[in-house]
């Protein structure tokens, strides 16, 4: 009787369509960034930065801020030239929308692509362990082996065209390996956990086990690991580029703006031409670690603020 | 006939070393185990830690590869031909031993109970609802707690959505795998007395695995002693306690606290006297390897591993 009273009382006061599965990760996420200030103001930042360098580049034409003019070479900042120009007379502004652009999708794709590789790769590795567990990690061990900085200035010199998707490609080839290691090691304490035997027991198959039990107890870590990858990846291109090995002049993008810097006349008196750029690197990796803060919380129940 | 029947179980681990990781020797987890559990019974298997209890529980579920040996459920031969196993996770579930790692952190109760439902039946979510809501009222926690982490709840709380998860499907035969013994006693009770109320309501068999010989006293019809991975003594409650045989569960029973103060002096010299018996007596009671001999029935009830005489 009061069973059915109870479940009764129940369906009147709650609205089934509304908890039909626990509440998603981006709820969550939600309300710990309400919580959050600095990491709601971070967000805010990041989202606003993308949609204005993206939104800004789609109308800016990238031939003609690359063009070389000799008549405005070294401009300091005027109504004309917001940021200046540097040696080749071209505006500094304008490359700096484009070179954050092209940095920030390189950093996401590489980023989101590694980090695709590298979950599964390793969730599955982890899991079932044993002889798959013993395969698996030889081909990332080959990986690793591979020389890929060489690698990388080989694909420079061949590959003819040379945009964001083909370089994000092949850092991706180099960049799964260490999460792959890390998400397996994760994976293989976490399979021991008495829960995914009893889902075994309760009759649930490998992947939905992989993918609906043991992958949300990692979240936290997948997180972690790919927001400083994020952080690392955006910086990357411009390591590259300040090598000599990443986009031309005429594909601008952070690094190959701060890559001016390393002429000390530049440095000393050109400020216009790199403290953008430089600026702008930082605020990022603050931003997305700031974002990536309020997830790291938002992925474990007990420490979250909301 | 049984409904659950054991036979000559044995599942082995190999230990590798050497040059190429060759496989050296094996630990033989349980070695030769027969038993049967009947319907409705509550049958008890006792040993130290290490002595293959847990190992065999989980070999009935299919969790463990199993070396030799056959498992019959209600005739169904359950390991029959490698790799095709048969599915009788709707008639045997388990209860596990830590109610800290057993429910996953990042569901909710609702989610937790209602996987086998998920898995097995096809529900609306107001069935699920109201299925989770009667299996909570029945374990004693209150319908509102479904939509709570378990980290919100204490230990016998979170060791009852287990049970509640167990019986969701209406199993047959529940492997209670050292159901308390992660509880402290005052919960230990309560979650005992419990699982007998729910033995009644559902006509459960349950096959428990314990250290504690009090646990088991309480709960179970029939007692299977282990050591190393085989059984040294078998029988009827009564039979194990009353009337132990093999020096091993001697030993054990000996070894029950007696709550009362005036008879310590006794029994800490009772305890002395089974101690060294249990050192003299030793080679008699095992082999040369140290591992108990088979069983040999002694009444119709009781089996013990003797040593053949003559």
């Amino acid at each position: 009787m009061s069973n059915k009273n109870n479940a009764q009382e129940v369906e009147e006061t709650v609205d089934f369509d509304k908890f039909d599965k626990s509440p998603s990760g981006f709820k969550i996420f939600w309300k710990e960034l309400l919580k959050d200030k600095l990491a709601l103001f971070s967000l805010i930042f990041l989202v606003l930065i993308t949609a204005f360098v993206f939104g800004i580049s789609w109308i800016l034409d990238q031939d003609e801020i690359v063009t070389v003019d000799l008549f405005a070479i070294y401009e300091p900042p005027s109504s004309e030239f917001w940021l200046g120009t540097d040696y080749g007379g071209r505006d500094i502004f304008g490359q700096l929308i484009i070179g954050t652009r092209n940095s920030l999708l390189i950093g996401i794709l590489v980023t989101v692509m590694s980090g695709f590789i590298g979950i599964v790769f390793g969730v599955v590795a982890g899991y079932f362990g044993g002889h798959i567990d013993n395969v698996m990690m030889r081909i990332v061990d080959f990986f690793m082996v591979l020389p890929n900085l060489m690698i990388i200035i080989v694909f420079v010199a061949i590959v003819p065209k040379y945009s964001v998707w083909s370089f994000s490609l092949v850092m991706t080839a180099f960049l799964w390996m260490g999460i792959a290691r890390l998400i397996r090691s994760r994976a293989l304490q976490e399979k021991e956990l008495d829960y995914v035997q009893a889902s075994r027991t309760l009759g649930s198959s490998h992947t939905k086990i992989i993918f609906t039990q043991v992958l949300p107890n990692i979240t936290s870590l997948i997180v972690v690991t790919m927001t400083l990858n994020l952080a690392a990846n955006i910086g990357l291109e411009s390591g590259l580029s300040f090598l000599g090995f990443g986009f031309p002049e005429d594909t601008p993008s952070l690094g190959t703006l701060l890559g001016y810097a390393t002429n000390p006349q530049t440095l000393e008196f050109r400020w216009w031409i790199w403290v953008p750029a430089a600026v702008l690197i930082l605020i990022l990796m603050l931003a997305v670690r700031n974002v990536g803060e309020a997830l790291k919380r938002a992925a474990d129940a007990r420490q979250r603020r909301a | 006939m049984a409904l659950l029947k054991v036979d000559d179980l044995k599942i082995h681990f190999p230990i590798r070393g050497g040059i190429l990781n060759r496989k050296i020797d094996d630990v033989r987890a349980v070695d030769g185990v027969s038993f049967e559990v009947k319907q409705g019974e509550t049958y008890g298997l006792v040993g130290e830690s290490g002595s293959g209890k847990t190992t065999t529980g989980k070999a009935i579920m299919g969790l463990n590869n199993i070396t030799s040996g056959d498992i019959y459920f209600e005739g169904t031969h359950l390991n029959a031909k490698k790799g095709k196993k048969v599915d009788v996770r709707r008639d045997v579930q388990m209860i596990f031993q830590d109610p800290y790692s057993s429910l996953n952190p990042r569901k909710r109760v609702l989610d937790i109970i209602a996987e086998p439902f998920r898995n097995y039946e096809k529900m609306t979510k107001k069935e699920e609802m109201f299925k989770v809501q009667e299996l909570l009222e029945k374990v004693g926690l209150s319908s509102d707690s479904v939509y709570k982490y378990p980290h919100e709840f204490s230990g016998g709380q979170r060791q009852r959505i287990g049970v509640a998860r167990a019986i969701a499907l209406k199993p047959k035969l529940i492997i209670a795998d050292e159901p308390v013994s992660a509880l402290d006693v005052s919960v230990q009770a309560q979650v005992l007395n419990f699982l007998q109320d729910i033995q009644k309501d559902l006509n459960l068999t349950i096959l428990f695995i314990a250290h504690d010989l009090g646990v088991i006293k309480h709960m179970c019809n029939r007692i299977g002693i282990m050591y190393r991975g085989r059984f040294v003594e078998e029988g009827l409650r009564d039979d194990i306690f009353n009337d132990p045989q093999h020096i091993y569960t001697k030993r054990l029973v000996a070894a029950i606290p007696d709550v009362d103060p005036r008879r310590r002096e006794e029994h800490q010299s009772f305890r002395a006297q089974v101690k060294e018996e249990y050192e003299q007596s030793f080679n008699d009671y095992f082999d040369e390897n140290g591992l108990a001999h088979s069983l040999k029935p002694v009444t119709d009830t009781h089996k013990v591993a003797l040593p053949e005489r003559g």
